[in-house]
Formats: structure tokens, sequence, C-alpha cells
């Protein structure tokens, strides 16, 4: 009698199994189709660094100490200021990044002692040469600016 | 009219197309040493035959041809050629009185064969526009035939018996 | 009759160009369908970028196909390596002889159609045995050497489950078995052999779970390992139209073939339901294969020998004794 049993259990568990599948036949698909669509990533997700703009002078805050710079194990920041007056502080000019080397430690973030830095949320990064994994922020922040205003 | 004739042309090539493909199928059965040769031009020849069966103009007994000895005995025979020895190996030379044993045995069927074919008082068919042969055929074997047909049947019960007797007897013997 | 003749002729070599063409559209929709199917099933929408929703993705990969050499193995035995492609696709093309589309599209009404398509299917296997030899490549001897112990465990309970219907109907022509289903479809009233077919059937086309003469995780691709370009095209093709050409012949013998369902005269022609069945067979067997894992080789010979044949006599017992009482 078992033997019938076995077939008859064991059927059944095979029809139990095709209403699994095709009930994801008709879920919702959970993949988006990647150059097509973008998709906001969550706070967690770490992309390159950037600069933040902030509110109260509508621009970063960064001050060209080179602490990032110094910092990087990789050696993947370049920073450079200029004093408009003297004694007035020093402002960064230039700030560019050579991503392709970044090991995303987030040391600079860390350092930063105005706290300008933040992790972009870019991961759409596809380039054709090497140079296009570096990163002008003082470009992008521009860029940035014009769009909010 | 041309065209009747012309039919009538095709269908005799036809037929020695298929009297072709049997004799050749039957020549790479036997000559060639490659194993697996052997196979498909049996495989070959016995479709052959199934073409003749099909000249003849029954349908029925030419689709068994194909099941039976294509599907089944053919198929049957690839498992025994699993058995055989890699190809890769040497093949074993031909041995003269085994070649000779099967010369005779197919001498003597052939001689046999011919001897009916030669012996029998063919009359012409009549003319037959369908298929007939499966109610025939079902009619003879359970009515003339009936005691040929379950000795068949009782031989294969035999076989059947004797293959799982054998199976599970080398089974416990081994384990 | 010299005239009739030559229509006959005309009819075949327009049918045969028809099926020809047919079985190429069939492929490619089906491998997009299937593809499609097993996207979504995963929860992803499977081929999207050429064509709306992928649909031309199957050409863009035939043309692929067309265009890569192909390579023949130096170990290989060549005559018979490239004749098996070929072989695999004969028996295909030969079923569509006698499956019913309707009841005036039937190439040729045979008194025997069911054993035509059988009769074939087995030349199916010698190809596959024969390319897998002819490779000479470990993976394949052994995907060739599985298709055939499969193939011979499951043509018998395939053709005991087809019996009995032939026992109910009295007939092997296709036209009056769809014609004696006319009332009551034949699942309904054979519901054991129904399930028994369609199981044999995806184990006769190597289907998952019963591919493992091409078992990829085992045998890299089994039988046609050894096969690029369009020679493995035929392989892949065979295969779709291979699943069509059962899902057909299961329509006919068990879902009632051109009849509509609820036998309400939908004022329909028949080769609508007809194919609307088969693919929804088709859609079945596609659904069967991304819901089971692949079963394992003792396993399948004891569901065959130890559950199928077994009772797939009984069926046929019981519908000979059922046939004679009534």
């Amino acid at each position: 009698m078992s033997y019938f049993r076995e077939i008859i259990d064991g059927g059944w568990s095979l029809v139990e199994g095709m209403r699994v599948t095709v009930r994801r036949l008709f879920q919702p698909l959970v993949t988006v189709q990647y150059p097509r669509k973008h998709i906001r990533m969550s706070s967690a997700y770490r992309g390159h660094i950037e600069l933040k703009v902030f509110k109260e002078t509508g621009t970063h805050n960064c001050i060209a100490c080179g602490t990032c710079e110094r910092m990087c194990p990789s050696g993947v920041i370049k920073v450079q200021g200029v004093k408009e007056q003297a004694k007035s502080p020093k402002v960064a000019t230039h700030y560019v990044i050579d991503f392709t080397r970044c090991s995303l430690c987030g040391l600079c973030v860390e350092t930063c002692p105005t706290q300008t830095l933040e992790y972009s949320k870019e991961y759409d990064l596809v380039g054709e040469t090497r140079w296009d994994g570096v990163i002008d922020l003082m470009a992008r922040l521009e860029t940035r600016r014009a769009k909010t205003v | 009219m041309n065209i009747v004739t012309l039919t009538e042309t095709s269908a005799q090539m036809a037929f020695w197309f298929l009297v072709g493909l049997t004799l050749t199928g039957a020549a790479i059965a036997v000559f060639p040493r490659n194993i697996l040769y052997n196979v498909l031009g049996l495989v070959l020849a016995l479709a052959g035959v199934g073409g003749l069966y099909l000249s003849l103009g029954s349908l029925f007994v030419a689709f068994m041809q194909l099941l039976i000895y294509v599907g089944a005995i053919c198929i049957a025979i690839v498992f025994a050629i699993m058995l055989s020895r890699p190809l890769h190996l040497e093949v074993p030379r031909r041995e003269v009185p085994k070649v000779a044993m099967a010369v005779v045995a197919s001498v003597v069927f052939f001689v046999a064969t011919v001897g009916v074919v030669l012996r029998t008082n063919w009359v012409p068919a009549a003319e037959r526009s369908s298929d007939w042969s499966v109610e025939t055929i079902g009619y003879l074997l359970i009515t003339r035939y009936a005691l040929v047909f379950e000795v068949i049947s009782l031989v294969l019960l035999v076989a059947i018996i004797g293959a799982i007797l054998t199976a599970g007897f080398s089974r416990r013997l081994s384990s | 009759m010299g005239n009739e003749l030559g229509t006959e002729w005309v009819r075949l070599i327009i049918g045969l160009f028809v099926v020809l063409a047919f079985s190429q559209l069939n492929a490619l929709f089906l491998v997009w369908l299937e593809r499609k199917v097993a996207g979504h099933i995963q929860l992803r929408p499977g081929p999207m970028e050429v064509g709306p929703h992928g649909l031309l993705q199957t050409i863009a990969d035939g043309l692929k196909l067309v265009g890569k050499e192909l390579i023949t193995p130096r170990a290989a035995d060549r005559r018979l390596f490239v004749m098996a492609p070929v072989l695999v696709f004969m028996p295909v093309l030969v079923g569509f002889l006698v499956i019913p589309f309707s009841p005036e599209l039937i190439l040729r009404d045979m008194n025997v159609g069911i054993l035509l398509i059988f009769a074939f299917s087995t030349f199916t296997v010698l190809a596959i045995l024969a390319g897998g030899w002819a490779s000479n490549n470990k993976y394949a001897l052994l995907g060739a050497i599985r298709s055939v112990g499969q193939s011979v465990a499951y043509e018998i309970p395939l053709l005991l489950a087809v019996l009995s219907v032939v026992l109910m109907t009295n007939s092997m022509r296709f036209s009056e078995i769809v014609e004696a289903q006319s009332k009551v479809w034949f699942i309904f009233l054979q519901p054991v052999a129904g399930l028994i077919f369609l199981i044999c059937a995806t184990a006769e086309t190597n289907r998952a779970p019963f591919d493992i003469p091409e078992a990829e995780s085992e045998l890299v691709a089994g039988f046609h390992t050894e096969y690029t370009g369009m020679r493995f095209g035929l392989f892949f093709l065979a295969e779709y139209t291979n699943m069509f050409i059962v899902s057909a012949v299961a329509t006919s013998l068990f879902f009632g073939g051109w009849h509509g369902p609820l036998w309400i005269d939908f004022k329909i022609p028949g080769i609508f339901w007809f194919l609307l069945k088969t693919y929804i067979l088709i859609f079945v067997i596609m659904w069967v294969r991304w819901t089971f894992p692949r079963i394992r080789f003792d396993q399948l010979m004891n569901f065959s020998w130890k559950v199928m044949i077994p009772l797939s006599l009984a069926n046929l017992l019981v519908t000979a004794l059922i046939v004679k009482l009534v």
C-alpha cells in the first residue's frame, strides 16, 4: 500500500511545486534593467566621494587642508586651494580623485575637519579608458549647483 | 496517361533505391570493423526493408518494422555494444572458423528462403485501394495463427523471466 | 487519376515547405517563450533588448549561430558527426505528416498515423547516439548512452498509454481519434494514460526534469558538447520542434484536438483550438522544466520500470476490460 501512498504523496508534492512557480510567474519582477533604468541607492551605499553643498554658504566647505590627501592609503586624492587675500581662509579650487585606485575605505570622509565630504550614490561608472575613472569633484559640484539654481 | 507511366517508373526507381539501400546497409552491417557502423548499417538495412513493405502497400507492417526492429532491437544491440571493448584498442582479428560458420549459416538460410520463394505459386494480388493489413493481420493472429502467437508470447515470457532471474542472481552474488 | 496524383504531389511539396517554415518559426517563438517563462518564474524579465520585449532575440541568436564556424574535432568520426544533426531533424519533419490541425488540415490522414510518429521517433535516439559517439568525447558519449537508456525505459509506458486510447477508439487514424472526442475528451476518460503520456513525452524529448542526456551541471552539454554553429542549432531546433510534435500528439489523443471546450460551437476554426491547446501544453512542459530539479539516473530508471510501466499496464488492462464489458 505504501507504493500507492508514495505515488500519491509524491504527485501531490509535484503539484505543490508547480503552484509555487506559477504564482511566481505573475508576481512583479525584482530585477532592474541595468543601463535603462536608474534606481535610488540606499543611504548605506558608498559610491566615490563627493563634495557636499551647504545651504548656508551655497557651496562646499573644503579648506584644502590636505588631510584627506595625506590620509588616503592609495593616493587617490589631489586637492589644491588658494587664499584669496592674505589672512583669509584657504578655499579649495581643484579637487580631483582617481577612482580606479580607490578602495572605498572612507578615511577621507572621516578625517575631513569641515565634514564637507560624503559618499555619492553613483553606481553607473562604465568608461572606455582608465581616464574615465578620474573624477573632477569641483566640476561635478558646479553642475549640481547649476541644476539646483 | 503520361503521368501514370511517370509514377510507375518513379515507383520502380523507388523500389530499386530501397533494394540498394537495404543491401548497402547489410554490407555496412557486416564488413566494417567499427561496431557502431555495423549497428547503423543494420538500422539502414532494416529501414530499407520497412521501405519495401511500404512499396508493397502496407503502412502498418512498414511502421511496425521500424518500431520493432529499429526502435527496439537495434537499441538493444546498442546496449550490448556498451559492453564491447573500447575502439582505440587494437581490433581483434577475424577468426577463420567463425567466419566460415557464419557464411555457411547464411548460405543455408539464403538457399532455404530462395527455395521457398521459387516453390511458392505466386498469384497477382487483387487491386486494393486502401490499407487492409491492420485488420487482416489482427484477424489472422487470433484465428489461424493463434497457436503460433501464443507460443511466441510464451517464449517472450520465458525470456523475460530468465532475464529477471539472471539479473537478480548476479546481483545477489555480487553483493 | 493522373491529375489526382499530380495534385497529391503538389500538396505534399507545398506541405513540406509550410512545415519547414512553420518548424523554424515555431522554434524561434518557443525559445523566446521558454526564456520568458523561465525569467518570470525567477522574478526577472528575460530577454528585453532585441525587439519589443526581446521578441527578436532568438532571430539574433540564430544569425549568430549561422555565422559561427563549424568545428569538427580532429579525433571525431567525420561522417557520422556531420550526419547526426541532419538525421535528428528528419523524424521531426515526418511527424508533421499526420498531425490533425483541423478536420481539413491533415497532410496525410493515414490509418496508422500514430504508429508513424512513434516509429520515426526512434531515429532521434539513434541520431543522438551517432552524434555523441562520433564526437569522441567522454561527456558526449555518456550523454548519448544515457539518452538510449532513457528512451528504452520511457518508450514502453508511452506506447502503452497510447494503446489504451487506441483500444477505446479502435483506430490508429488521428482524425478518427479526434472525432471520437467530440463529446468527452479522453483526458477525462483516461486520466492515468494522459498523465503517463505527458510524463513520458517529456522524457522522450529530453526535457527537464528528464534532461540527463544533456545535464549541463555534470556533462558539460551532453551529446552535443562538441557541436558548434548551425549543427548545434539543428539539435536545438529539433528539440523545440519535437516539443511541438509531442504536444500536438497529446492534444489530439487526450485533449480533443480541434474541438473547442465545453462542446459549444464558437464558430472559430478548429485549427485555432488545436494550436491553442498545443501551446498551452508546451507551456506546461516549460513550467515543469523550471519547477523541478533534474532527477538522478537511478531515480529515472526506477520511476519508469517500477511506477510508469506497471501503472500503464494496469491501465491498459482496465481499459480493455471496460471496453469489452461496455
